[in-house]
C-alpha cells in the first residue's frame, strides 16, 4: 500500500517531466496559453458566477449584498411579458436570417466556384464585411438606408417604389436588420459553402452528365443532398449566432421602433447594464441559452432523421 | 566626541522623521470626477473654470492635492463597478436621475456629517426645492448636495410667433392656452393654422410643438394634470398612471398629433431630424414650441441659424396643478472614505458650492448654480437676463426627478416610453396604459 502511494506520487512530476521535456508541445501550450487565460478569464469565469447570480437579488455591485432569492428571477421570467417578446424579436430574426443568408451565400458560392477571370478578387471583396466592425458596418448601412437621402430608397425610387423609413417603421426595421446581417456575414458563409461544394468528387457531375442530367438537375440531386452535412453546420452555428444579434440593433434601432427590433441580448443587456439588474439579467441568459440549447438539439435530431432517410 | 555626533545625528534623524510623519499625515490626495472636460472643450470657459477653482483649492489646502478625473463614458456602470472594487473616487458630480440606486444601496455619505466638520457649510446657500432632491426626509440624512440643476421650461421661436401672427406665451398660462397658441402657430403650405377648418394636416411646414416618447419630457404633463404615475410610496402604478387625470393628460399629448396635428407624428419627426438636425429646425422655424431644459441653450446659441432674439423660454402651462421637473446634478462624497480624507472631501464640496466658485461656472450657460446667491446674480449677468428669470421663476414649481427618489424608476421609465411610443403610433390610451400598469406593478412588486 505505501509502495502504490509512493508510486501515484513520483508520477505526477514524473508525466510533468515528460510532459516539459518535449519541446514541441511545451511551445504548442505556450502559444495557446494568453487565449486558454483570455477564455478563463472573459468567458468561463463570467458564466459560472452569472448562473450563480441567476439565483440572486443583485442589484448593486458587491456580491456579499446580494440575497439567494431561489428561483425567484426564473418565476418572474416566466410572466415577463416584455422577455417573451424580445425572445420572439430573435426567433423571427432568426427564421429571417438564417435561411435567406443561407440561400444568399449558397448563390455566391456556386458563383464563385466557376472558374471565372478575377474570381479570387470578387472572393476577396466578398469577404470583406465578414473582417470588417460590426459597428462601422451598421453605421455606413444607417446612411443608406437614410429615408431621405439613402442610396437605397433612391434606387428603389428608380422602380417607382415610394420611399421607405426602414430603421423607423416597425414593419421594416427586422427586415432591415436582417439584411444587413445577410450582407455582413455572405462571405464568411460564402467560404464555407465553397469548401463543401469543392468537397464533391468532379466524377459525380461527369456521370450525371453521361446519365442525361442537366446543370439544375444535377445541382438537385446532387449538389445539394451532398452539401446537407454544409448545410447543418451553418443551420446550426447560423441559429446559435442569429439568437445572440446585438450589435446592429445596438447601434442602428436600440431595440425600436416600438420594440419591434428588441431582441434577446439587447433586451438582457439593457436589464443588466442600464437598470442594473444584473440577478435577473443572468436569469434571462440562462433561459435564452436553454432555448438554443433546445433549438440545437431539434436540428440534431432532424439531422440524424433525415441521414438515416437518405443514408448519406 | 564621536559619541556626541553620533547622538546628535540620531536625534536629527529622528526629528526629521517625526516631521516627515506629521506632514504626510496631513498630506491626502482627493479623487474627484467632474472637474476635468473631455479633450475637445480645452480652453472653454468651463475648463478655464474648473481649472482656476481646482488650482485655489488647493492654494487654500495646503497638503491636499486633487487627482481631478474626466467623466468616463458609461460613467454609471463605471461608478457602479469602482465602488464594488473599492476604487470609487471620493467626491464626484452625480446625476439625480440615477441617485436613488447609490442611496438605497449605502454608497452615500450623510452630508451632515460634513455639516459638523466643516463650520462655514451653511445649507441655506441652496435652493431648498433642489436641496430636497438629495433628502428623502426633512431633517434626515442629506445624500449629496445640490450644484446645478434645471427645470423642464418650454422654448419658443419668435420667428415661428410672428410668421403666424401671435403673441408668444406668458407664464401662468393654461392648457387651453398652449393649445389655442399651438394651434395657431401651426401653419400648412397655403399658410393657414391649425385652427382653420382649410387646414391641411398632410402639408404642414410649420409645427407647434414636439411631442416625444421619452418620459423625462412628459412626466410633468400628468403632475401638471393633479395625477401621478405611481404612488408615493412607489409601491404601485394602479390609481395613479391609470387616475382618470393621468389618462386625461396622456390623452391630451396623443391629441396634440393626432387630433389637433400640432406635433409632427413620430415617424415624420424622425425624418424631419434626419434631413437636419432639430436645433437647426426649431431656429428656422419649423417647430414654434418645444420643452427642454437650461443646457439646450448651449446648443442653440452655438448653432449656424442662431441670432440674437431668436428663441425665448416661458414656465410650464398650468393644468390643475402647476408643476415641472428639476434635472439636477450634485456633488457626492462615498460612504466609506477613509477618515483621513473625510475633511478634505467635505471642504471640497463646500468649496465646490459656495458662490465663488459658482459665480465662475454658471456663465457657461449649462445649468442654474443651485447656490441661491449665484443663480440670482447670473441673471443679471447673462446675456438674456428674460431668459434666465424665466428658469428662476419655474423653480418654486419644481418638483424632484424620480430617478433620485425611487431605485427602480429605470426600470418603470423604459416601460413608460415604451408605452407612449405606442400611444403616439396610434394605440389606445387606456388599452397601453393598462398594458404598463400591469408589467410597472409586477415590477414594483419584485
Amino acid at each position: 500500500m505505501a509502495q502504490m502511494t509512493a508510486v501515484r506520487a513520483e508520477s505526477a512530476p514524473g508525466l510533468w517531466r515528460r510532459f516539459w521535456s518535449r519541446s514541441n508541445e511545451r511551445a504548442g501550450y505556450l502559444f495557446i496559453l494568453p487565449s486558454l487565460i483570455h477564455i478563463l478569464a472573459f468567458l468561463f469565469i463570467p458564466l459560472v458566477l452569472s448562473f450563480f447570480l441567476s439565483f440572486r437579488d443583485w442589484t448593486r455591485p458587491t456580491f456579499s449584498d446580494a440575497p439567494y432569492i431561489g428561483l425567484e428571477n426564473y418565476e418572474f421570467l416566466m410572466g415577463d411579458r416584455r422577455f417573451w417578446q424580445s425572445m420572439g424579436n430573435s426567433a423571427y430574426y432568426t427564421a429571417l436570417s438564417v435561411p435567406l443568408g443561407m440561400a444568399f451565400s449558397l448563390a455566391i458560392a456556386l458563383v464563385m466556384n466557376q472558374k471565372l477571370r478575377g474570381v479570387y478578387l470578387f472572393r476577396t471583396l466578398f469577404f470583406m464585411p465578414v473582417v470588417s466592425s460590426w459597428v462601422a458596418v451598421s453605421i455606413i448601412w444607417l446612411t443608406l438606408l437614410d429615408p431621405n437621402v439613402g442610396i437605397v430608397n433612391y434606387v428603389l425610387g428608380w422602380f417607382g417604389i415610394q420611399p421607405i423609413n426602414w430603421l423607423g417603421d416597425p414593419r421594416s426595421a427586422m427586415p432591415a436588420i436582417v439584411l444587413i446581417s445577410i450582407w455582413k456575414s455572405a462571405g464568411f458563409n460564402m467560404v464555407i459553402w465553397l469548401a463543401g461544394l469543392q468537397a464533391i468528387p468532379q466524377e459525380l457531375y461527369e456521370a450525371a452528365a453521361i446519365d442525361g442530367a442537366n446543370r439544375l438537375q444535377s445541382f438537385r440531386f446532387l449538389t445539394l443532398p451532398l452539401l446537407a452535412p454544409t448545410s447543418f453546420f451553418m443551420a446550426v452555428t447560423g441559429v446559435i449566432g442569429s439568437f445572440q444579434v446585438f450589435t446592429p440593433v445596438y447601434v442602428l434601432t436600440r431595440g425600436g421602433p416600438l420594440d419591434s427590433t428588441n431582441t434577446a441580448v439587447f433586451h438582457i443587456y439593457r436589464r443588466a447594464f442600464q437598470e442594473f439588474d444584473f440577478g435577473y439579467a443572468s436569469a434571462q441568459s440562462w433561459v435564452l441559452f436553454g432555448v438554443i440549447f433546445i433549438a440545437t438539439l431539434i436540428q440534431l435530431f432532424y439531422v440524424r432523421r433525415r441521414r438515416e432517410e437518405i443514408q448519406f | 566626541m564621536s559619541s556626541r555626533i553620533r547622538l546628535f545625528s540620531l536625534l536629527t534623524i529622528l526629528l526629521l522623521l517625526v516631521v516627515i510623519g506629521s506632514v504626510s499625515a496631513q498630506d491626502v490626495t482627493l479623487n474627484v470626477v467632474g472637474f476635468v472636460v473631455p479633450l475637445e472643450e480645452q480652453g472653454t470657459p468651463l475648463d478655464e473654470a474648473y481649472k482656476a477653482f481646482i488650482a485655489g483649492f488647493q492654494e487654500s489646502h495646503p497638503g491636499v492635492t486633487v487627482n481631478a478625473l474626466e467623466t468616463p463614458p458609461e460613467f454609471d456602470t463605471q461608478l457602479l463597478v469602482d465602488l464594488a472594487a473599492g476604487t470609487a473616487p471620493d467626491v464626484w458630480n452625480q446625476d439625480a436621475s440615477t441617485l436613488a440606486r447609490l442611496v438605497d444601496a449605502g454608497y452615500v455619505l450623510d452630508m451632515n456629517e460634513c455639516v459638523a466638520l466643516v463650520p462655514e457649510f451653511n445649507l441655506d446657500r441652496f435652493f431648498p426645492s433642489t436641496l430636497a432632491i438629495h433628502q428623502r426626509e426633512a431633517g434626515g440624512p442629506i445624500y449629496g448636495v445640490p450644484n446645478d440643476f434645471t427645470p423642464m421650461v418650454i422654448y419658443y421661436n419668435t420667428l415661428a410667433f410672428e410668421r403666424a401672427g401671435v403673441e408668444p406665451p406668458q407664464a401662468g398660462w393654461t392648457w387651453e392656452d398652449f393649445v389655442e397658441i399651438a394651434k395657431q402657430v401651426t401653419l400648412d403650405g397655403n399658410g393657414n393654422n391649425a385652427a382653420s377648418p382649410d387646414f391641411d394636416p398632410e402639408n404642414v411646414t410649420q409645427w407647434g410643438f414636439r411631442v416625444r416618447k421619452w418620459t423625462f419630457e412628459w412626466l410633468y404633463r400628468v403632475w401638471q394634470a393633479g395625477s401621478d404615475v405611481i404612488s408615493p410610496d412607489g409601491t404601485t402604478a394602479s390609481g395613479y398612471l391609470d387616475s382618470p387625470e393621468s389618462i386625461a393628460a396622456i390623452t391630451f399629448l396623443r391629441d396634440l398629433v393626432t387630433v389637433e396635428h400640432v406635433a409632427p407624428p413620430p415617424t415624420t419627426l424622425d425624418q424631419m431630424i434626419q434631413q437636419l438636425g432639430f436645433l437647426d429646425r426649431f431656429l428656422m422655424g419649423d417647430f414654434a414650441m418645444f420643452d427642454r431644459g437650461h443646457w439646450e441653450m448651449v446648443g442653440l446659441r452655438a448653432n449656424a441659424n442662431f441670432e440674437e432674439g431668436r428663441f425665448s423660454v416661458v414656465g410650464q402651462p398650468q393644468g390643475a396643478a402647476r408643476a415641472t421637473v428639476m434635472y439636477a446634478s450634485g456633488f457626492v462624497i462615498r460612504a466609506d472614505i477613509p477618515e483621513d480624507r473625510k475633511l478634505a472631501a467635505c471642504q471640497f464640496v463646500e468649496a465646490a458650492t459656495n458662490r465663488a466658485y459658482q459665480d465662475t461656472k454658471v456663465l457657461t450657460g449649462i445649468a442654474i448654480s443651485a447656490n441661491q446667491a449665484a443663480a440670482a446674480d447670473a441673471i443679471a449677468q447673462s446675456a438674456d437676463p428674460a431668459i434666465e428669470q424665466a428658469f428662476y421663476d419655474e423653480v418654486e414649481f419644481g418638483r424632484a426627478p424620480y430617478g433620485a427618489i425611487y431605485a427602480q424608476w429605470p426600470t418603470i421609465e423604459g416601460r413608460l416610453d415604451t408605452m407612449m411610443e405606442a400611444i403616439l403610433a396610434g394605440g389606445d390610451v387606456e388599452a397601453e396604459v393598462a398594458l404598463a400598469v400591469e408589467e410597472i406593478n409586477r415590477e414594483l412588486s419584485r
